[in-house]
């Protein structure tokens, strides 16, 4: 199921990077908003209870965590584009796991996510965050768990879609608002009551908790907060119920009446 | 190899549609070894026992067993002596033929010099040996083909499925697609279902299924199929309103008189009678008739006589091509 996997992963790998343009999007995009907001926010407004720190500061790790969600969903697009080409269908008749199709498709979007938040963490240094060698581990773990998340998320609801035009708007209405709650824009203790608790169930909220965390405090350390441990495990079932979900969503089969 | 016993299938109910059935009580067997060939017109249901028997549908009934495996309750036993060709070649135009063969050497196991030899193998039946570079989507739509049919061919599947696969080729192309899969199903007593409404495709091959609405119509060799309606046909060409004359035959001979395009096919003439028949036709319709004709029926003239209906236009146009 494995070596299956990695040899689907490896073919998402190499259409992204010969696809200059996507290239490009995928990573200037976020990195527009995070200075084009950041610097214009960063003026204007000022964290509640984070009077500290400047609002391009707070607001990089949720671009990371928007990388993330990018990253992985839009490389989730392409199983509506390889159904079109007939490709999913040679697949899906192949001797493989349910299992390792669905791997296969997530693994390959979370190396492309990575790829791009990886170059983007080189940031960290100029807004003095720096991290320590286990809190470098920990921020792995959190981009890893996080773009499994997405890419699984975008996989499920991929795999009903007949168009790519619906999977965007799909994105709009039920991505996004994720990362809008997630704490990127702004912090959960400015938020209204029942804003907080959304916020809250929000497993994106945990992503950015557990992505956000390694840059203040010590890696080992934070495995003793219970905060951190809390967020870890929402953000470990997100992954695994995302992927459970996507497995059994392909080994369902059109039936007849 | 493939028996297929009762399959029924009925696809649910949309805002749409109401519930419509596609499969009808199908019951169809495919010996070992044996090419057999299943072809109807749009809509008899040759796309839906295809997506069944490929593992991407279930019926609403019936059983289907491959190699000895239940295709339901066993389909990862079914997957690996299975292989598939699709209309729409199942390949990454993206990737080149080298990537593209490594990929599906890997679905299917197939590592190290085991994989060398069969990718070599299998460039050896087509013509892709000096474009193992080369990206799929810059290849002509017949060597596309043989990139799917080399990946195919290289997992040695024990049954072979193709779903029209020499739509979109020019006729050169599609005669060597043909005789390339007839030589190594031959070779490797292969068992071949492969749906196709270009009859010419059908007739080198050991038997022909004819489906309509569903059911099975018609299934045995070319030779028997091309027996039911005779040794013989009359073909005329008339002048003016073909209807008038074809009822006017009808009533006149008692025969089964058929319009295949501008012409009237007349069937069921027994060896021999069709020169006698031809010149009577003749004497009694002279000032109707444009060009008259004896021709040995062919499988688009079974088609046309089990189905009732014309032979699809592409179908007649690939055929005229060739």
């Amino acid at each position: 199921m494995l070596s299956v996997a990695i040899s689907l992963a490896k073919r998402e790998f190499v259409r992204f990077i010969r696809q200059p343009q996507r290239v490009i999007g995928a990573v200037a995009q976020p990195l527009m908003f995070w200075l084009f907001l950041g610097a214009g926010m960063g003026t204007s407004f000022r964290p509640a209870g984070l009077a500290q720190t400047s609002y391009l500061e707070y607001f990089y790790p949720g671009v990371m965590v928007m990388m993330l969600l990018f990253a992985s969903v839009f490389a989730c697009i392409t199983i509506i584009e390889d159904r079109d080409a007939g490709f999913l269908q040679g697949v899906l008749v192949a001797p493989v796991s349910r299992m390792g199709i669905v791997l296969g498709k997530v693994f390959g979007a979370t190396a492309i996510a990575l790829v791009q938040v990886l170059l983007f963490t080189a940031a960290a240094p100029f807004l003095g965050l720096h991290l320590t060698l286990f809190g470098l581990v920990l921020l792995l773990v959190g981009f890893v768990l996080t773009s499994i998340g997405f890419a699984g998320l975008g996989f499920l609801l991929a795999w009903g879609m007949k168009s790519t035009s619906g999977f965007h708007a799909i994105m709009m209405v039920f991505l996004m608002p994720l990362w809008m709650l997630s704490g990127a824009l702004f912090p959960i203790s400015g938020a209204p009551g029942w804003m907080n608790v959304v916020m809250l169930v929000n497993p994106v909220f945990h992503a950015l908790e557990i992505i956000r965390a390694p840059f203040y405090g010590d890696g080992l350390a934070l495995l003793g907060q219970s905060g951190y441990l809390i967020s870890l495990v929402v953000v470990v079932a997100w992954a695994g119920l995302s992927l459970l979900g996507s497995m059994k969503r392909v080994g369902k089969r059109e039936r007849g009446v | 190899m493939i028996q297929i016993r009762s399959l029924t299938h009925t696809y649910p109910a949309s805002r749409k549609q109401a519930p419509r059935k596609a499969l009808d009580d199908l019951t169809l067997a495919v010996a070992e070894g044996e090419f057999a060939i299943l072809s109807g017109p749009n809509g008899s249901g040759k796309s839906t026992l295809f997506r069944i028997l490929c593992g991407l549908a279930l019926p609403s009934s019936g059983t289907v067993t491959i190699g000895g495996f239940d295709l339901f309750s066993q389909p990862a036993e079914v997957r690996r002596i299975l292989g598939v060709v699709f209309q729409n070649p199942a390949v990454d135009k993206h990737l080149s033929v080298a990537e593209n063969l490594r990929l599906h050497a890997d679905l299917y196991g197939i590592k190290g010099d085991e994989f060398a030899r069969r990718r070599d193998e299998a460039l050896g039946w087509t013509d892709l040996s000096d474009r193992l570079d080369q990206k799929v989507e810059t290849l002509s739509g017949g060597l596309a083909r043989q990139v799917e049919l080399a990946k195919v061919l290289m997992t040695r599947p024990q049954v072979l499925l193709l779903d029209e696969p020499t739509t979109g080729l020019d006729p050169a192309s599609r005669r060597n697609f043909l005789d390339a899969l007839l030589r190594l199903q031959r070779q490797w007593k292969m068992t071949v279902l492969m749906t196709s409404h270009v009859f010419s495709e059908a007739e080198d091959v050991d038997r022909v299924a004819i489906m309509r609405e569903g059911k099975l119509l018609a299934y045995d060799s070319p030779q028997a199929l091309k027996a039911m309606i005779g040794t013989e046909m009359v073909v005329v060409q008339p002048i003016g309103d073909a209807e008038e004359l074809a009822a006017s035959l009808r009533a006149e001979l008692g025969l089964a008189v058929r319009r295949h395009g501008d012409e009237l096919r007349l069937e069921e003439t027994e060896n021999g009678a069709g020169l006698p028949m031809l010149e009577g036709i003749l004497d009694r319709w002279r000032g109707q008739i444009k060009s008259i004709s004896i021709k040995q029926p062919d499988l688009e003239d079974v088609f046309v006589h089990v189905t009732g209906k014309a032979v699809p236009e592409h179908a007649t146009h690939q055929a005229e091509a060739r």
